[in-house]
């Protein structure tokens, strides 16, 4: 590589005078390429690495995000023209299942004094609450939706709940399955949803009965629940996303 | 021109190189896992929207690229938090940032290197105010429950979305037009002073 000299572009004459001509090393394109290609070797490198980084990372932002979550105050809510019916992308990972809502029940067991089995019926008998609020997806959209239904909180009131269950596990009808540190569970926007925008919920999007909630992110949120199971620790498995690597937490 | 070459070396205290690097790094690792994340429903379009070249994406997949995104961010946002402190204790926030007197120099000056040296001071100073929107705009996406007022005062949530993202065609422009700058002020041993050298 010859010397540097004035018909550099880069040497404009009115420039600074110290500017350092000595030494080859000082070229802005190998500049650039070494910069280059030391990015692309962190990118390369890092994505094989991601599992570690979550692994670290993972378990100190769920201590500050549960640290700052207030499980008993409610999100503000939107008014019902703020709804946005176009906006919910259906996301399932097998698709919609067949479920008939006049034989479907929902069992409520594990670390309860009561374990439960209700119908459909027995559900909408139950005080039903309604909110207008931001549903977001963990792969950037959101929604404003309204979700009709039953408090979780009243749901596990019913059967009466002991003192040691920390973690509540969703199985639904298409072998997804969920779970929840149990302040989330208990929120009292954490809702078992029968209802969508003012009408009964469609299959595609979890009918008979779905989670729904502002304060987790969309993979969550179960559809096509079956079965409500109070731990007092997780298991091994801790979702279907999650246990392919997804944060477990996902607080909003 | 050698002999010019005399001068005092450029010399920058070692906050000043320890904020640049880390900037630098943790810069890099949230622009390219935000890319990442952006990928799985592009800001603009959607499913069918415009994507990010895979090359460009740091983390694989998804859950991979949000676990690098909230792992540096805390890096990125602590370290402009202590360099700030760190400017204001030193009171270097009153003279090493642009003030009246670059532009009154973009204004009126006749002397190119001091103009040069006001944009200079000018681009670097105007990464704050864009660093601390992607800051407010990404604690928004992160926790819209819990800081609903963040994402209100954006209007809402595609308003916030493609704030936050502008971010990043913004930062890489302005580090760009600034390592630039820097050359042209004061050349490569002012670049180097930045990075390497031993002050």
């Amino acid at each position: 590589m010859s010397p540097q000299n004035s018909s550099d572009p880069n040497l404009d004459p009115n420039l600074d005078p110290n500017l350092d001509l000595d030494g080859t090393d000082l070229v802005p394109r190998r500049r650039f390429l070494t910069l280059a290609g030391a990015g692309l070797l962190t990118i390369g490198f890092g994505s094989l690495a991601e599992g570690v980084v979550g692994g670290l990372s993972e378990p100190l932002n769920q201590k500050f995000e549960s640290l700052i979550f207030k499980p008993q105050q409610p999100v503000p809510e939107f008014p019902l023209n703020a709804i946005e019916p176009d906006k919910l992308i259906v996301n399932s990972f097998r698709g919609t299942p067949a479920i008939n809502p006049l034989t479907y029940r929902l069992t409520v067991d594990g670390e309860v004094n009561q374990p439960i089995s209700l119908s459909m019926q027995d559900l909408r008998n139950l005080p039903f609450v309604d909110m207008v609020i931001r549903h977001v997806c963990v792969e950037g959209w959101a929604a404003i939706v309204q979700w009709g239904g039953v408090r979780l909180r009243d749901l596990v009131a019913i059967a009466k709940p002991s003192a040691t269950a920390k973690y509540v596990y969703f199985y639904s009808a298409d072998g997804y399955y969920e779970s929840w540190d149990i302040d989330s569970a208990l929120h009292p926007q954490t809702l078992m949803a029968y209802q969508k925008n003012g009408q009964d919920l469609m299959p595609e999007y979890g009918a008979p009965l779905r989670l729904a909630s502002p304060i987790k992110l969309g993979y969550k949120l179960s559809k096509w629940v079956t079965r409500i199971e109070l731990r007092s620790e997780l298991g091994q498995k801790r979702g279907y996303w999650e246990d392919l690597g997804y944060e477990w937490y996902a607080g909003l | 021109m050698r002999s010019l070459s005399q001068s005092p070396k450029p010399m920058q205290t070692p906050a000043a190189k320890v904020f640049h690097w880390v900037s630098f790094v943790s810069l890099f690792l949230m622009i390219t896992s935000g890319l990442q994340i952006y990928n799985a429903n592009p800001v603009f379009g959607g499913r069918g929207g415009i994507h990010i070249p895979a090359i460009f994406g740091l983390g694989g997949w998804l859950a991979g690229g949000r676990h690098w995104h909230f792992a540096s961010m805390w890096i990125f946002a602590l370290n402009l938090l202590w360099y700030g402190v760190y400017i204001l204790v030193t009171k270097r926030w009153q003279h090493r940032y642009a003030s009246n007197k670059d532009i009154k120099a973009l204004m009126v000056s006749q002397n190119q290197k001091r103009k040069n040296y006001a944009w200079h001071r000018l681009v670097y100073t105007s990464f704050i105010p864009f660093l601390l929107l992607a800051i407010y705009s990404g604690i928004g996406m992160y926790k819209p429950a819990q800081f609903y007022w963040i994402v209100d005062s954006f209007g809402g949530w595609d308003a916030l979305r493609i704030t936050h993202f502008m971010t990043v065609p913004i930062t890489i422009a302005l580090a760009t037009i600034h390592s630039q700058l820097g050359r042209k002020v004061g050349g490569d041993r002012l670049t180097d002073s930045m990075f390497w050298t031993d002050s």
